[in-house]
Parts: C-alpha cells; structure tokens; sequence
C-alpha cells in the first residue's frame, strides 16, 4: 500500500507541473523516474517512451507503463489517474467559468482575437507530422487519399484510420 | 432539486432556458472512448476527430467554443484530453467532462498495460510499427481537412489571415510554444479590442 501512496504522490505532483503539455514532459520524466527514483533503467525508459506513442493518448500516458513497473496493474492505475487529476481539474474549472467570462466584453473580444492563432496551431501540427513522417511516394498518396475521403464524403475518420492501419499492418509497410 | 411542478411547467421552463436535449452520458463515454480507441497519431489528431464527431457530426459545441476549449487546453497538461474534458462539461458539467476524459484515457490505458505487461515480460516491442506507418499519412489528412475548415470559418478579416500565418510560422519554423504563441495572440487582441474602443 505504502507504495501505491508514494507512486499516487509523485505522479500528482508530475501533473501539477507540466505546463504545455507533451514533450516537455520527456526531461521531466527522465529525471525523476531513471535518476531520482530509479524506477526504470534508461533504456525501459525509453522503450516506454515508443509505448505511449503507440497509443492514441498523450504522452503522459507513460505514467500507465511506469506505474505497471513500480506497481503492476494497481500501479499502474493509480499512476494514470494521478498524473491527468490535476489537467483535468483546470479544464473543469475553465469550463465552468466559460459562460462567465464570455460575458464579459474584453475577454470575449480577446478570445474571439485569437482563434486565427489557434487554427495556425493545428495547421502547424500537421506540418510538423507531416515533415518527419512523410518521406516516400506512397506517404504522399496515402495523404491524398485520406484527405480526399475525409473532406469530400461521410465516412467515420475511425473508419479511415483504422483502414489505413490494416493497409499498413497488410502491406508491411516498414 | 425535486420541485413541485406541473409536467406543463416544466416543459415551460426548458423551452424558456431553450436547454437542447440532455446528451446520456453513456453517449458521452461511447464518443470518447472511441476517439480514444482510434485516434492514433495523439494530440493534434484527436483534436481533428472530436472537432469532426462534436462539432460537425453531432453539433454538441459550436466551433467556437470549441476552439476556445483548445486554447484553454494548451494550458495545463495534454490538450487533447483537455479538449475532451471541455465538450463533456459542455454537455453534462463536471459528470460529462469526467465522464469524456475516463472514456478517452481507457482505451490507451488497456493498450499501455497489456503492452507493458508483454514488454517487461519479454522485454521485446510487438510489432506494431507498419500498421501506424500506413495511418501516419491519413492522420495528418485529418489534422489538415480539420485545419482548413477551422481557416474557412474563423479566419475572414486580413489581420485574422496575418495572426493564423504568424502562429502558423512560429509553431513550425521557430519551435515556439503553443502557450507562448497564445499569450501572445490574446496580447495583440487585447491591444486591438481597446484602440477599437478609444477610436470608436
């Protein structure tokens, strides 16, 4: 039990302090599960690095496989909730304030200000994807493809991915 | 919360707050936990999926709020699972948003603990690496059919144009943050919505 406690801990101060989200979470990590608490060697580190970039969740999903190693199952359960209570409980208070402060003239102007901003940052997204896995002929028509089914017709993006998965996964695409 | 009323009343009342139907939370949790379960490419690429499922599918937010919860999002912690988190509190308060973060997480914790169970076991990475090359490509469709939509609907004056293109080259050429470039973006809004006033 003592270590479940001491696992719940550390992975909530973690979540208190990673502002911005994603990759500023490597170093951090790093430092306190390999050199502080030498809970992973670094290559399990990062080979659990690879892991959670398989999945569709965040990065920080790396707490699931760090919290298995220290603790099994319960371990890991106990790490995954800790470390996205603290995300979490911002957005929930941000929602519930959000009618409120669109009320309010000034932050209305500023919020409605900076959705150019926000769409450049999803552009971005698929720029900077796009520039480290792109490479080869058939990349690029995959990107044709997909973006031809997801703008012009109804299919579930699910379905898509998941159709360009088995594609991959059939093809052997390496 | 139980009060009195006459069944006449209370349908009064919910067209006077002119309240949509409440979404089940069941829904809730099916939506997320399949974005969880399929949305393979993280980050901006769940943002694409819940924007196309939320906002154009099943018009639970509008657009715009929608983009101000990414905004919000880019604050603390992941800002896909944010994203998800502020459509459940949308719909259904802090159930929904709970509700929305548990059923996007789940899936990607069942992954994470399987594979780890194999991975500590056999200390070898199963073999899924050609299925996520093949939807690599499809992934960054998505992002980009989700950005140009966004483009289409909110950037309209030229200084709207000049911000997206400034956000856009800061993120990708110069390595700034998306928090930075916010705080940036909400600095040169602020400025314009008070010379708007002055000189109005």
């Amino acid at each position: 039990m003592g270590g479940l406690v001491k696992i719940a801990w550390i992975f909530l101060k973690i979540g208190l302090i990673f502002f911005g989200g994603g990759y500023v979470l490597i170093p951090l990590l790093h430092r306190i599960m390999v050199d502080e608490r030498h809970w992973l060697t670094l290559t399990e580190f990062l080979d659990g690095v690879a892991l959670s970039q398989l999945t569709p969740g965040p990065l920080a999903i790396l707490a699931t496989f760090t919290g298995f190693r220290v603790g099994g199952l319960p371990g890991a359960l106990v790490g995954t909730v800790c470390i996205f209570i603290p995300c979490t409980a911002l957005m929930l208070f941000f929602a519930s304030r959000y009618e409120r402060l669109r009320a309010m003239e000034v932050v209305n102007a500023v919020l409605d200000g900076i959705l150019p901003a926000v769409v450049g940052l999803v552009a971005s997204a698929a720029w900077n994807l796009g520039r480290t896995s792109l490479s080869t002929l058939r990349d690029f028509l995959l990107l044709a493809a997909g973006y031809a089914v997801l703008q012009f017709t109804s299919v579930s993006p699910m379905v898509v991915i998941l159709g360009a998965g088995l594609v991959g996964y059939l093809m052997h695409f390496s | 919360m139980s009060l009195p009323l006459p069944g006449g009343a209370v349908a009064v009342i919910s067209l006077a707050m002119d309240r949509k139907p409440q979404v089940p939370l069941r829904e809730i949790f099916r939506v997320f936990f399949m974005i969880g379960a399929t949305g393979f490419g993280g980050g901006m690429a769940i943002v694409s999926l819940v924007e196309r499922t939320c906002v154009r599918e099943k018009k639970w937010v509008t657009l715009d709020e929608f983009m101000h919860g990414i905004a919000f999002g880019q604050i603390l912690g992941p800002f896909s699972l944010n994203a998800c988190t502020f459509v459940g509190y949308a719909l259904r308060g802090i159930a929904g948003g709970i509700v929305a973060a548990v059923g996007f997480i789940a899936p990607s914790f069942v992954l994470i603990s399987l594979l780890s169970w194999l991975y500590f076991r056999f200390h070898e990475l199963p073999q899924l690496q050609s299925a996520l090359k093949g939807t690599n490509p499809v992934v960054i469709a998505l992002i980009v059919v989700a950005a140009s939509g966004m483009a289409r609907a909110k950037v309209r004056s030229p200084a709207g144009v000049v911000m997206a293109a400034a956000a856009f080259a800061a993120a990708s050429f110069f390595d700034v943050g998306a928090l930075t470039i916010l705080a940036a973006a909400a600095c040169c809004s602020l400025g314009r919505a008070w010379y708007g006033r002055e000189h109005a």
